[in-house]
């Protein structure tokens, strides 16, 4: 596909370096040269400068063949323009980003009327994630499938677990009657499909998988299923906090926020009836303690700073707080963050990504069946997709223990719903036309379509 | 200050004052009464404003300042000539009676110094009815209604006599408002006049009531107000449609253009409810043992409740015989009146709202000393600039309501009976209690007593600030 990316920030540069990976033709708009510079130092990619809203710049940058265009520069009304321009200039699919809190509720208007095909919000989905992890406080990750119905949840092995030290097949045993797969596991950066003799340890992280009921249960079984959260404290009031506590107010959560700067507290003060802002530096020790901290069931961290997130983070994890996730948008901080005692990290860029990425996989995979989801797990290297079994699927109805052979090696088929039923397979079940199947992959090959699980 | 431009608005507003006497000289004419008095005044009223209004100003620039002094002299002046007629009668000897028996009218107080009411010609007594349905909804905006859009800025003016903390636009255009407001005002105003028709009132009676219905006034053209008809049912329907008279007129414009959902979302109106319906309901019980039946109570209790909010001031029984607990409730209800943007006075509900709001507010800030709280009318964030000149104008009205009790004193009356005065005139609600109770009026204070209550009227129909600016020495400095 020829796909144009306008603006060379974080999320665009990550974009194109996975697109142009997963052998996309790339050309990068932005009016900076020494954003230009280093991409094109960097990536296999073109560079033009100029303003990605400007006919000249996108006939220059051939808008007339795109397949894609993806307007992710910083301001939303530039990426509106941008997408309504280059469709009249005839590209094929426009991705605008956009995130003013302002038309959050008219997205759906603005989509239809401007002719967008896909509006990103990193600011709304990284409250969504948020809001994901707070209701479910053990999860250190929630990726969902099928509508919302099959969650996969990441959690960290704990000493004396039912599951540390023993290999999984023993594990297996210990959780025979609940349906659920260990599909993914990662120990030390490393992330891998286990198998029956895999021992995990203190420190590792584990996915399950299954549908929400079953996840439920798994993690009642293990001990583990905790309070739901009933209060948070929020440090940073910026727009995904802003979503956030729309979130939170929604499903009765108690929410107090703490924000450094007098404008903002007093907007969000205006915008939010049922929140309580405190205007103040979240940093403050002082300030976290006279506000009760420890009395909070989670804490959020959300300024602008990754340092300080990290370091609230810590020091709420310190006075107490069962449930603490921090905002992290540096990509390589993530092995560090890995490390310390935090229990969650959302990037919202990568989520940003995951959503483009997913869209330009769907886009142009049309072989073998639809691409449903997508989502990078473990410290990225590894995938876990959602397909739609279409007429173009190889080795249908074939058992899966005759197609061993066939599969290619870090490829686990982890759950196939047929009818709305959700089924773990085994050696005996097989994938069929109308199916939904959710893959996890460690491949260095993207899993572009259904049919690339498959040795060729 | 432009002089020039404030001496050509109140001369304007005196040919709007003469041509307002027209229907009360058909209506001596109709009962067969000399006109004399009222022609009179109207002459004395185009010889003064004629002159006036052909002032030329050098300039049209109008600031802050001059649009509150102007609308304070404007409302002295109206006064002092709308007092001619009455005094031409030579039934009140005394020009500042007259002089205070006007401002009641104008500022739709009602209260009155007339000690046998009945005995005033009909032509003058619906004058004086006639000047609360003026006062009610304001002489500038009617002037603004039917006069030509000038291009002088006559937000300023505006601001000053539209009662409410904050001036809303129906529309986009001043002088479209003020029609619309106008419209509004004049069809409640006949809708009540039909239906106490159908009551068996007379016309004359049914006019002259729903005038001072309409501008919250409260004169009677009878001596015991609306008791005197002794008609259960118009004292039903004049109870409600005062409530209605002290709703906020731009629900009435909502409703209008059938946005129904934004005019019942109103907060200032589900208290100004809440309010009548509680007070009605302890009252009520509070009295129960004093009639024969409880629809009486109710009725009687509903009537009083809506009459003394909206700062009406009509009578139906002397609430000054029921117990301590109903006269004070009434009292209070005295200093809350009606909702901004109606035709009724006092406090006004929304600036009784947002003060408890505040309170509570400071309450909470003290449990959260950086916590950044926001208080809301209608879910919409208040500006804190509002919210500041909110608490000013109730610690402003709360200090002249204790300093013109103390004058009052003087006259060597009870505290009941100074602070009822001083309420019920500041407030344009019209009968007090004890010795200026419903059944009584206020003749028999000084001269002196009474020009300060006719202040304490101007000051509660204009929102206190005009007539402190136009006293302060600072405003005719020329620096």
């Amino acid at each position: 596909m020829y796909i144009i990316i306008v603006g060379g920030g974080k999320v665009g540069m990550t974009l194109a370096e996975n697109l142009s990976a997963d052998g996309h033709e790339i050309t990068l708009i932005d009016t900076r040269e020494s954003v230009l510079q280093r991409a094109d130092d960097t990536l296999d990619i073109m560079c033009i400068p100029g303003n990605g809203a400007s006919i000249g710049v996108l006939q220059e940058a051939r808008v007339d063949r795109a397949d894609l265009l993806i307007a992710v520069t910083g301001r939303d009304e530039l990426n509106m323009l941008c997408c309504l321009t280059s469709k009249k200039l005839g590209a094929k699919n426009t991705i605008a980003r956009i995130r003013d809190m302002e038309y959050a509720d008219e997205i759906d208007r603005i989509k239809k009327d401007l002719d967008i095909d896909l509006v990103v919000n990193p600011e709304e989905s990284t409250a969504m994630q948020i809001s994901r992890l707070l209701r479910f406080p053990l999860a250190t990750d929630i990726d969902v499938f099928y509508r919302g119905r099959i969650e996969m949840v990441a959690f960290r092995v704990e000493e004396g677990d039912m599951i540390a030290g023993s290999p999984l097949s023993t594990v297996r045993r210990k959780f025979s009657d609940i349906p659920v797969l260990f599909c993914a596991a990662e120990h030390n950066g490393v992330t891998y499909i286990p198998h029956g003799n895999s021992v995990f340890e203190k420190g590792d992280r584990l996915y399950v998988i299954g549908s929400s009921m079953s996840v439920n249960r798994f993690f009642r079984t293990l001990g583990r299923l905790t309070q739901p959260t009933r209060s948070v404290f929020l440090v940073g009031g910026g727009r995904t906090g802003y979503y956030l506590a729309r979130i939170l107010s929604d499903m009765n959560i108690g929410l107090k926020i703490i924000e450094i700067d007098r404008d903002k507290s007093r907007a969000l003060a205006e915008l939010l009836p049922k929140t309580l802002i405190v205007e103040g530096d979240g940093s403050d020790h002082e300030l976290l303690a006279a506000e009760h901290l420890e009395l909070s069931d989670a804490f959020v961290a959300l300024t602008g700073r990754d340092e300080d997130n990290l370091v609230t983070s810590l020091y709420a994890k310190k006075a107490g707080v069962k449930k603490v996730v921090a905002k992290i948008d540096r990509q390589d901080y993530n092995d560090l963050v890995r490390e310390l005692n935090i229990d969650s990290i959302v990037n919202p860029k990568s989520i940003t990504a995951d959503a483009i990425l997913h869209y330009v996989r769907a886009t142009t995979s049309s072989r073998g069946g639809h691409m449903e989801a997508l989502y990078r797990i473990g410290s990225g290297a590894a995938e876990a997709t959602e397909f739609t079994v279409g007429p173009g699927t190889a080795h249908m109805g074939v058992p899966l223990k005759d197609l061993n052979s066939r599969l290619k090696a870090g490829v686990l088929v982890a759950v196939i719903v047929r009818n709305g039923r959700f089924i773990i397979p085994e050696g005996g079940d097989s994938i069929n036309e109308g199916d939904n199947v959710i893959i996890v992959s460690t491949t260095d090959e993207p899993i572009m379509d259904i049919n690339d699980i498959f040795v060729s | 200050m432009n002089y020039r431009l404030i001496i050509k608005t109140t001369g304007t507003v005196l040919l709007v004052e003469a041509a307002a006497l027209l229907p009360s000289i058909v209506t001596a004419l109709l009962f067969r009464e000399s006109p004399v008095p009222l022609l009179l005044a109207m002459a004395i009223m185009l010889a003064a404003g004629y002159p006036a209004s052909r002032a030329k100003p050098k300039t049209s620039h109008f600031f802050a300042r001059d649009g509150y002094v102007t609308v304070f002299l404007i409302w002295l002046v109206l006064s002092a000539f709308g007092a001619l007629p009455l005094f031409f009668t030579g039934l009140v000897p005394s020009y500042v009676d007259c002089f205070f028996e006007t401002v009641s009218g104008f500022t739709t107080t009602g209260a009155t110094i007339l000690t046998d009411i009945e005995a005033v010609p009909k032509g003058v007594l619906f004058w004086r009815s006639f000047t609360h349905f003026i006062g009610g909804m304001g002489i500038l905006v009617l002037a603004n209604a039917l006069l030509p859009s000038s291009k002088d800025r006559q937000q300023h003016l505006m601001r000053a006599e539209i009662p409410g903390p904050e001036v809303g636009k129906l529309v986009p255009r001043l002088s479209d408002s003020s029609k619309i407001l106008y419209a509004i005002y004049t069809g409640i105003m006949l809708l009540e006049v039909v239906c106490l028709l159908f009551t068996g009132m007379d016309l004359f009676n049914a006019f002259t009531t729903a005038f001072s219905t309409a501008g919250t006034g409260g004169f009677s053209a009878m001596n015991a107000s609306i008791a005197a008809f002794n008609n259960p049912a118009a004292e039903v329907i004049i109870g409600i449609f005062m409530m209605f008279f002290g709703i906020n007129f731009t629900v009435y414009f909502l409703i209008l253009t059938k946005k129904f959902r934004a005019a019942l979302a109103s907060e200032e109106l589900k208290f100004y409810l809440c309010v009548i319906a509680a007070v009605t309901a302890m009252i009520t019980l509070n009295i129960m043992h004093m009639y024969p039946d409880i629809w009486e109570s109710i009725r009687n209790a509903f009537f009083a409740t809506s009459s003394i909010i909206t700062t009406t001031g009509f009578v139906t029984a002397d609430f000054d015989t029921w117990p301590q607990f109903s006269k004070t409730l009434l009292l209070l209800l005295m200093f809350i009146g009606a909702s901004a943007g109606s035709t009724g006075g006092a406090i006004k509900c929304s600036r009784v709202l947002m003060v408890f709001k505040s309170i509570v507010r400071e309450v909470r800030q003290i449990i959260h000393p950086n916590a950044v709280f926001v208080i809301r009318m209608d879910g919409k964030a208040v500006d804190e600039k509002t919210l500041r000149s909110v608490m000013r104008f109730f610690a402003a009205y709360m200090v002249i309501t204790l300093i013109s009790t103390l004058i009052i004193c003087l006259d060597n009356v009870d505290l009941t009976t100074a602070i009822s005065a001083v309420a019920a005139n500041i407030g344009n609600v019209g009968p007090g209690l004890a010795a200026v109770g419903p059944t009584c009026n206020y003749a028999f204070l000084t001269w002196w007593s009474k020009i300060l209550l006719s202040l304490c009227m101007l000051m509660g129909r204009l929102e206190i600030f005009p007539a402190l600016v136009f006293f302060s020495p600072s405003t005719w400095r020329k620096n």
